[in-house]
């Protein structure tokens, strides 16, 4: 009776993860499923491999985890021949392993996929392992409190409306005070204008600075911009879910505002996925396109360093720098080169980690990894290569245009003992920012 | 027409249309992508389909050049290996330079091919996520390389590369052996992805 009401619950907990399986598996992942040989080249890419040494971080074991399904339930070998190929049906047990497998040991950086021998995309599979995951109601508590937030608020963090024109109102008051130019603005909420910069919550909760910093180098390009008090966000957990009906409705919202308010370009803040989920997934999760590009301030900062329309002064900044780049803006998402042209121009002492660009490590907080406090010491754990990577430069300050990045690395920060400064690109471009008198 | 030679026409037969059928199940690949592209996906496919494939190119190949190495070989042996086995079964002679170039070339993959499968053996992290199937699609591509060896050396071995053949490719349906057919798809995938992104390409 017992062992018979066991596999019922387990049926019954399994069936909408295997549902997903077997009727929206993406026939591109079903290819990289198939082509996965288990040479496992790839292990020594994953930054989790290399920090815990473990057979289950390996990519090659996480991808393994799931073609075991995938031939279970898309093979007749896999059904009548489940020990030849390893082929294994879904339980609860495998259930809990594929969480632990897609979110606890995978941030989804795709270095796996960029090194990939075969030329597969190990970071697909895993989103299917995630979707299974999502669709069984199991995603990580944390990351879903952001999701259910930004569907019931139009912003992860509940954010209301008021608040932020409140927090952008004391951010032009201190503007102004601190620069002696009274001129300068943060407008809210006004129609008709050519940009649209779009912000992450914890900006306005925790990093006003950021805003101040982007507001500050906008009126210096005499940009013609507006920020929005509402559907602002450009965070995405449904995202890092792999949730595509959640994720589509959350950039839905940011999208039919920019939309709404007539821009020519929606800027989204310094944010690694924030960008990617806008830029590269949201058309796909909608199936439409915009009349708007949609751009990462980073590259629009690089337009305005390129065309003169702002001067940088590189001796304010006479600390050593050296740049963090986010997997999801840099690997895949293809802004490579304008924080680096940025950089240059900012600092004094850019240097270079190693490896960097599209090589880079991940920091260890990516694919929701922050939010999940459940893998919270393994997260830490797994920074260590990032912290290495940074000692090795010598840098005082540590750059990157991503505030989850930023999250990870002020953790970071304090645990190793770096001693270092985390800022974003915008902060440290402003305080170079030679400041052009508008009024002559 | 021999016997062996029969069984061989059937295998490959059956071979084809069940990776045909394989390969139609998985659906068609997604059309037309919205959001708008910053590289060339041409660009990344082409990649992807060239220099991809040097050993510096990705740190998987330059960090692990002999198993790597050993990899392009296998592959380049088992492929030639295919085309030997189709030809037995026409009346066509193979001229003697490439002959010696097949020898060494089934000679280095089989070489290859046992080291692989030693390593798959020996290396815990590999025999963490191996099943029987590694051992057997590696065993069984490795009797028809040493059978396409004995064949280019004494004609008379043919008939029974004709059948380690066919064997191979009954088998190929069913497990990794596969790959061979979905790897040209992953691959292209793989360089359209960042190609359109502009990361490579």
């Amino acid at each position: 009776m017992g062992r018979v009401l066991r596999a019922s619950w387990s049926a019954w907990v399994t069936a909408p993860a295997l549902e997903l399986l077997r009727t929206r598996l993406d026939p591109g992942v079903a290819a990289f499923l198939e082509s996965c040989v288990r040479c496992n080249l790839c292990a020594e890419s994953c930054h989790v491999y290399l920090a815990d040494g473990e057979v289950d971080s390996m990519p090659a074991a996480k991808v393994e985890r799931v073609a075991r399904l995938y031939r279970r339930y898309h093979t007749w070998s896999g059904r009548l021949l489940p020990f030849l190929t390893g082929a294994r049906a879904l339980d609860t047990a495998g259930l809990e392993e594929l969480k632990e497998a897609a979110f606890g040991r995978c941030t989804m950086c795709g270095r796996c996929t960029l090194n990939c021998a075969i030329g597969l995309d190990p970071a697909a599979v895993i989103g299917l392992a995630r979707a299974m995951v999502a669709a069984a109601g199991q995603v990580p508590a944390g990351i879903m409190a952001n999701v259910t937030a930004a569907l019931e608020t139009g912003n992860s963090m509940r954010i209301p409306a008021g608040e932020v024109r409140d927090t952008i109102a004391w951010l032009e008051d201190d503007l102004r005070s601190g620069t002696g130019d009274a001129s300068i603005t943060l407008p809210v909420d006004q129609p008709g204008k050519r940009v649209l910069y779009a912000l992450n919550p914890r900006e306005v909760k925790f990093f006003p600075l950021s805003i101040q910093a982007a507001g500050l180098l906008l009126h210096a390009a005499r940009e013609s911009w507006t920020l929005t008090s509402t559907d602002f966000d450009i965070t995405n957990y449904a995202y890092f879910a792999c949730d595509r009906s959640s994720a589509g409705a959350i950039s839905r919202r940011l999208l039919e505002r920019a939309e709404q308010l007539g821009v020519e370009t929606l800027v989204v803040a310094e944010c690694g996925h924030g960008y990617r989920s806008l830029r590269w997934e949201a058309p796909e999760y909608l199936g439409r396109t915009w009349p708007f590009e949609i751009v990462s301030f980073v590259e629009l900062l690089d337009q305005y360093v390129a065309s003169g329309r702002i001067t940088l002064d590189a001796a304010r900044n006479r600390d050593r720098v050296t740049l963090h780049d986010p997997c999801n803006l840099v690997r895949n998402g293809g802004v490579i080169e304008p924080q680096r042209r940025v950089l240059r121009r900012a600092a004094w002492d850019f240097v270079e980690m190693t490896p960097n660009r599209e090589h880079n490590y991940c920091c260890g907080g990516g694919g929701g990894m922050l939010a999940a406090s459940e893998y919270a010491a393994r997260r830490i754990a797994i920074g260590k290569l990032k912290v290495e990577q940074i000692r090795r430069t010598g840098a005082k300050v540590v750059v990157t245009p991503c505030h989850n990045c930023i999250d990870q690395l002020l953790e970071l920060n304090k645990h190793y003992e770096l001693g270092v400064e985390i800022r974003t690109l915008a902060e440290v471009a402003a305080d170079a920012l030679v400041l052009p008198n508008h009024s002559a | 027409m021999t016997v062996p030679a029969l069984v061989l026409l059937a295998a490959l037969a059956v071979a084809a249309g069940s990776l045909a059928r394989a390969r139609l199940a998985i659906g068609s690949i997604r059309g037309p992508l919205f959001a708008a592209p910053r590289g060339n996906p041409a660009a990344g496919i082409r990649y992807a389909f060239t220099t991809a494939f040097l050993p510096w190119a990705k740190e998987s190949a330059s960090g692990h050049l002999p198993t790597y190495l050993a990899g392009i070989v296998y592959h380049a042996g088992i492929f030639a290996m295919l085309a030997r086995l189709v030809l037995t079964l026409v009346p066509l002679a193979v001229p003697r330079g490439i002959a010696a170039v097949l020898v060494a070339l089934f000679g280095a993959a089989l070489a290859c091919g046992f080291g692989l499968l030693v390593k798959r053996q020996v290396a815990p992290q590999l025999r963490a996520i191996s099943v029987p199937d590694d051992l057997i699609a590696n065993l069984l591509v490795d009797a028809a390389l040493a059978a396409a060896l004995a064949a280019s050396l004494v004609p008379g071995v043919v008939p029974l590369f004709q059948l380690l053949g066919a064997a191979l490719l009954l088998y190929a349906p069913l497990g990794k052996l596969r790959h061979m057919l979905f790897l040209v798809t992953s691959r292209r995938l793989w360089g359209a992805y960042y190609g359109r992104r502009g990361v490579r390409g």
